[in-house]
């Protein structure tokens, strides 16, 4: 590191890298925290919600003029990380010992000119070991503890600290580098961060065998095959260094130690961490980490992108629309059902409503027959216990005739019996249907199970009674040719028996006043009788021409019922997938924008990427 | 107890295990407890069988196992006291076991059926493929005339590591073998001996009750005694205990850093150290017979009490088999509710008035007492009209009730629907609901409902019938029971007269409107005789209801209920085998514990404990 890196412009790249990715992080979190139908997994959700942890840490570790590279050594217990930032320091300032785990608390290793507030917070609290060399001041060398002994909080230390690190300086020794653990650790971070590697002990690696091949180049094999083509790896022994290093005097350069084993670098690793990561490198590597991590978090919002359903919630549409008028067609015959027990009633309701537009003599007439005629319906209510005894009625029949309160009764029996059931089979026979439909059933649960908890009782009432009444429209107040013959036979029956009765007795009148004949007891009741006769044959065509019988009402009432459940069904449950398909469809475009905008600083980083070579630290 | 018959309980045991081993594979959440199923077969197959088919104790088995890069093969050198195995700095370079055998005299290698399970005996210097599932056998080359060779008894394995990210697909052979071994040789570094992986296997073989050694290796020289403890408080201090509550015994060994001369010459300049480790496995096998009974004792022991355990991951399966035999017992209890409340609570069984009308007719006098009859009846028509009209007037219609077919197919749908629906909401969370979804895609409710026809039509038949045959019950009390039917019509007769006799003779003498009164006094009579017999008819009316009711429930539901609740665990499916193992391997394992212990009990008695073995071992340096 030179002095005029250090006095030179701050680099723009970075700082205005940092205000993107707070920007990202903000949209991030927005996103994570909104309501939605497409559930996110429990994993893809840790995963998004790390990342933008790792976008905010970002973004401050680079609003300033000179970022920090953090660089960290993991490994295995007993491999020598802490000798060999003991080496590196050239004196004791990790403990290294042969009793394992030994390190259990991190060692930050860092230029006494950064303030321990510049530090990332995790860092803080770990042993800090300053020291004045220049040629690192820029970067924070961390030795954490082992991923593999059997004290496991170790390993938790160590993961809590790895998203800080730039830079992973993969410590293996000839016992370790292949072990399952770390190599796991590695593939699991390999995409996020750099990882140049350290083999250890490397004395331990020469005695070679007839066969097998030598710890170094097994390794570099396995790097290749993960991708990394030509990989940073240093042969060490830094045990060596160490022992060297506490022989000689404090101050001055660390000595050369006599007997390293052939093909020793501890040296290039020195020098690779004073002179091979310069300002340049610094920044490269943290541009990359970034462009990595946007990779990453696009990669990932990607996959949770909802599915597009719009097609299938129209053929789910169809499907439902059909089981909804089969539904339909039951829930109607069930309610006339319940209705068979009170025909009676019904029919004298409509008959007395029939009745109102006559007048005079035909009203009085009907009055009297309809009593008659419907005598029992009034007689079973002042009955007690008939209900009980002659079966059929659990239904109480109000003593005055209440349509609603009637109805209500009805569609009580009737959900007690039916209806309730069939809720819960309808929702199930919709979602199997949707599945079928290819329709995921998991979106289409909470919003059915809403509608059924719908008070249905009050909906089916209510349709009941609208039924109802528009039976009674239709037949009080028919249409065209019904209208007609109405109108005539109402005009008649409304003047015929009056006429009848007049003429009658203007006959007799006349008879007796311009004849002086006194009439006979049968004349005399013949006033009475023609006018009865008369109103006898109107009764008896109204009856035969505009009949209000049970059976007619019936399936009128039966055919309007349907209608208007079908409606009310439909109105209910058939928007659901389409609802769905659109949420979703905004759930698509919110996590294209995502993705958009992700994409866009990536690209903008890659334009401005410097030519620094740093690639083999990330292989491919 | 023959041969046969112990062999075929082995294998079968063996069998269970290793496809429960399987099964834990196959899912990710279950693969940590593949390892201890695999030592529990291999148990089973190489130390169980053998002992309980009367095979020879010798050779017995010694084993070297420990992390990569630890030291295994130079062990393995300092037992044989040549070298054998090559020392190689790759880790994880070895992927098989390795036999050697000793010098000496032949003997039989093992050869009875199901030995090392899959694994096979290979006669080449290298598998042609790594992923091959072998072993090698070697044997040692003699040493030098006259040096003492105290292993002639013992077959030592090399055995593959189980840290390397490679191991996964070897950690079976290593287990294959360790389950064989009557002395285990844990070998650990200074840089391995705390770490997790080897730990949990130390633990694994103290727990299955195998004879440990330690060697701790390539510690320097000063810091061994230091090392030493702290392995003993860290590692050794942390080992399950022992089924009687005492810690394991486990002896230490260093081989601290050696020099290259005492590293290649085991048994001349590196003596010293194989003479310690030789005592060590030497006290732990004073006699063949002894540790080889020890080590099935121990092994029986384990499978008997690790055999819970084992069958854990099986019952988290059938948890699930359970969830969902609730859940169709919970549908069986909707559709006989729906089935009771919308056709049985509004059916009234008109076919029922028929024999409550033949009740009335029995009452009435047979032969010539039929001509007082008519005249009574014709005296009652005036009564009875205005009856009927008036209930015409007052009585309702019933409430028009579905059809029994209707109801029926109605809730049956909604009984599948909801299985269905329910299995499809589940599928994310067990490979089970999944392939019961699968199942209805492929037809599962189709043949539901063929079942549910088939028994739909015995129902129907069972339900007219029992119908007719309550009604029939009913007449037929009265109609076997001539003294209490005579009674009756004497009852009803006498009653008749009485009431006639007493209106004649209160108003005598009567004028017209007093005979009025006659009609009336016998429909009076006749009415309360039909009421009895109308309150009558309403009881096994409600019977038959509730007969019905019991009928669905055994003819229709009862067996749709248990065929669905059974379907996952049909057809060759997973859960079938499932249920089988679990229902098996405990039994087998308590057996197969009988019959060691009954065994090794005998032979204990028959052993005239001989000189132990390794007084004749004096330091061969000399």
């Amino acid at each position: 590191m030179t002095s005029d890196a250090t006095t030179a412009e701050p680099q723009p790249l970075l700082r205005t890298l940092a205000p993107l990715l707070r920007g990202l992080e903000r949209q991030l979190r927005a996103w994570l925290d909104a309501r939605r139908r497409f559930p996110l997994t429990m994993i893809q959700r840790a995963e998004l919600e790390g990342l933008a942890d790792d976008l905010r840490r970002q973004s401050e570790a680079l609003d300033v003029d000179k970022p920090l590279l953090v660089i960290m050594l993991m490994g295995g217990t007993g491999v020598g990380k802490s000798t060999l930032l003991n080496a590196l320091a050239g004196g004791p300032i990790a403990q290294a010992s042969f009793t394992r785990p030994t390190t259990r608390d991190p060692v930050v290793y860092f230029h006494h000119s950064v303030k321990t507030d510049r530090l990332d917070p995790a860092l803080r609290l770990c042993r800090l070991a300053q020291h004045d060399r220049e040629s690192l001041a820029q970067k924070v060398i961390v030795d954490t503890p082992d991923l593999d002994s059997n004290d496991l909080a170790n390993r938790d230390k160590l993961k809590a600290l790895l998203p800080i690190a730039d830079v992973v300086l993969y410590v293996g020794s000839q016992e370790k580098y292949h072990d399952q653990l770390g190599w796991e650790l590695f593939k699991e971070q390999r995409r996020r961060r750099a990882f140049a590697f350290v083999l250890n002990k490397w004395d331990r690696c020469l005695q070679t065998g007839e066969t097998g091949l030598r710890p170094d180049e097994d390794l570099l094999r396995d790097l290749k095959a993960e991708g990394f083509q030509d990989p940073v790896l240093f042969r060490t022994t830094a045990q060596l260094w160490l022992d060297a290093s506490n022989d000689a005097p404090a101050n001055g350069p660390p000595p050369r130690p006599g007997n390293l084993p052939e093909g020793e670098q501890f040296t290039l690793l020195r020098s690779w961490l004073e002179l091979g990561l310069t300002r340049l490198e610094i920044e490269a590597v943290k541009a990359r980490g970034v462009g990595q991590l946007l990779s990453q978090l696009a990669g990932v919002v990607d996959g949770v992108r909802p599915p597009d359903l719009s097609a299938e919630a129209d053929k789910v549409k169809e499907s439902w629309a059909r089981v909804l008028a089969d539904e339909a067609g039951v829930q109607a015959d069930v309610l006339v059902g319940t209705l068979e027990p009170y025909q009676t009633e019904v029919e004298h309701h409509f008959s007395v409503e029939g009745h109102q537009r006559f007048r005079g003599l035909m009203a009085a007439y009907l009055k009297l027959t309809t009593r008659l005629r419907y005598a029992g319906s009034s007689l079973r209510d002042r009955i007690p216990l008939t209900g009980r005894i002659l079966g059929g009625g659990k239904v109480e029949t109000p003593v005055e005739w209440n349509l609603g309160a009637f109805v209500q009764d009805c569609a009580r029996a009737a959900g007690e019996r039916v209806l309730d059931q069939r809720t819960t089979a309808l929702i199930n026979r919709l979602l199997v249907e949707a599945d079928q439909r290819g329709f995921p059933v998991q979106l289409l649960n909470d919003p059915t199970n809403a509608v059924g908890r719908l008070d249905w009782r009050e909906r089916i009432t209510r349709t009941v009674i609208d039924a109802l009444a528009e039976v009674e429209q239709v037949c009080t107040h028919p249409t065209g040719l019904r209208r007609a013959l109405r109108g005539t036979l109402t005009a008649m029956a409304n003047i015929l028996p009056e006429v009848a009765l007049i003429a009658t007795a203007a006959v007799l009148l006349w008879n007796f006043f311009m004849h002086g004949q006194t009439p006979e007891m049968f004349r005399m009741l013949l006033v009475v009788l023609i006018p009865l006769v008369v109103i006898i044959v109107i009764h008896l065509l109204i009856l035969l021409l505009l009949p209000v019988r049970w059976p007619a009402i019936r399936s009128e009432f039966r055919r309007r019922l349907e209608t208007r459940l079908v409606d009310e069904l439909e109105r209910v449950y058939l928007p659901i997938p389409g609802e769905i398909a659109t949420a979703l469809q905004d759930e698509r475009k919110q996590v294209d924008a995502l993705v958009a905008d992700t994409k866009q600083v990536s690209d903008w980083l890659a334009e401005r990427q410097q030519a620094a070579r740093v690639a083999e630290l990330y292989g491919t | 107890m023959d041969a046969l018959d112990h062999r075929s309980a082995v294998g079968q045991l063996s069998d269970d295990l290793r496809w429960l081993e399987e099964h834990c594979r196959q899912q990710p959440e279950l693969a940590p407890h593949a390892g201890t199923l695999r030592l529990a077969s291999a148990l089973t197959r190489n130390v169980v069988g053998p002992f309980l088919e009367n095979q020879p104790p010798k050779p017995l088995h010694l084993a070297v196992v420990g992390g990569a890069g630890a030291g295994k093969s130079t062990v393995v050198n300092f037992l044989a006291g040549t070298i054998v195995a090559e020392a190689n700095p790759q880790a994880g370079y070895t992927r098989h076991p390795t036999a050697f055998l000793p010098a000496g005299p032949a003997f039989q290698w093992p050869s009875f059926l199901g030995f090392l399970g899959p694994l096979q005996r290979i006669s080449q210097e290298q598998p042609a493929n790594l992923d091959e599932d072998v072993y090698q056998v070697k044997r040692i080359p003699p040493g030098k005339p006259g040096a003492p060779d105290p292993l002639t008894d013992f077959v030592i394995w090399d055995c593959p590591d189980m840290t390397t990210w490679a191991s996964a697909s070897y950690v079976s052979r290593l287990m294959e073998v360790a389950a064989l071994a009557d002395v285990v040789v844990y070998v650990a570094s200074d840089e391995r001996y705390n770490d997790e992986v080897p730990t949990q296997f130390l633990h694994l073989l103290i727990r299955a009750g195998k004879a440990v050694v330690v060697v701790l290796t390539k510690a320097r020289e000063a810091d061994a005694p230091a090392l030493v403890e702290h392995f003993n408080n860290e590692v050794l201090g942390r080992l399950p205990k022992l089924p009687d509550g005492s810690m394991p015994a486990v002896p230490v060994i260093v081989f601290p850093q050696m020099t290259p001369q005492e590293r290649n010459d085991p048994s001349g300049a590196g003596a010293r150290f194989r003479v310690q480790l030789l005592n060590q496995i030497l006290v732990q096998c004073e006699n063949e017979t002894a540790a080889r009974v020890r080590t099935v004792t121990n092994a029986a022991k384990y499978l008997g009490s690790a055999g819970e355990g084992l069958l854990d991951v099986a019952r988290r399966d059938l948890g699930e088999l359970d969830l969902w035999k609730s859940t169709v017992h919970a549908g069986r209890v909707e559709f006989e509710e729906r089935y009771r409340r919308e056709f049985l609570s509004g059916e009234q069984f008109r076919r029922f008035d028929r024999y409550r009308d033949q009740m009335i007719d029995l009452l009435e006098l047979p032969g010539a007492g039929r001509v007082l009859s008519s005249v009574l009846w014709v005296l009652r028509s005036p009564y009875r009209w205005t009856r009927d009209y008036v209930a015409g007037l007052i009585g309702r219609p019933d409430v028009l009730n579905l059809s029994e077919q209707t109801v029926l197919s109605a809730a049956l749908t909604g009984w599948l629907d909801r299985l269905q629906a329910e299995s499809l909401k589940r599928a994310g969370t067990h490979p089970l609901w999944k392939s019961i979804a699968h199942g209805f895609d492929a037809g599962l409710a189709a043949q539901a409902r063929d079942r549910f026809q088939q028994e739909f039509r015995t129902f129907e038949l069972k339900e007219t019938d029992e119908l007719e045959r309550a009604g029939r019950e009913m007449v037929g009390k009265l109609e076997n029971k001539p003294a209490l039917l005579h009674m009756l019509r004497g009852g009803k007769l006498a009653l008749d007269l009485v009431v006639i006799g007493s209106i004649i003779y209160l108003t005598w003498v009567p004028s017209w409107y007093h005979l009025l009164l006659l009609p009336i006094g016998v429909s009076a009579t006749h009415q309360g005789a039909e009421l009895v017999v109308r309150g009558a008819a309403e009881a096994t009316r409600s019977h038959v209801r509730h007969e019905r009711e019991t009928l669905v429930s055994t003819a229709l539901t009862g067996p749709l209920a248990a065929w669905l609740a059974d379907w996952p665990a049909t057809g060759g499916s997973n859960i079938e085998r499932l249920q089988q193992v679990l229902r098996r391997v405990p039994l087998a394992i308590q057996q197969l514990e009988e019959r060691v212990t009954a065994k090794a009990s005998k032979m204990q008695q028959s052993i005239q404990s001989p000189p132990v073995a390794t007084a004749g071992l004096s330091e061969p340096r000399a």
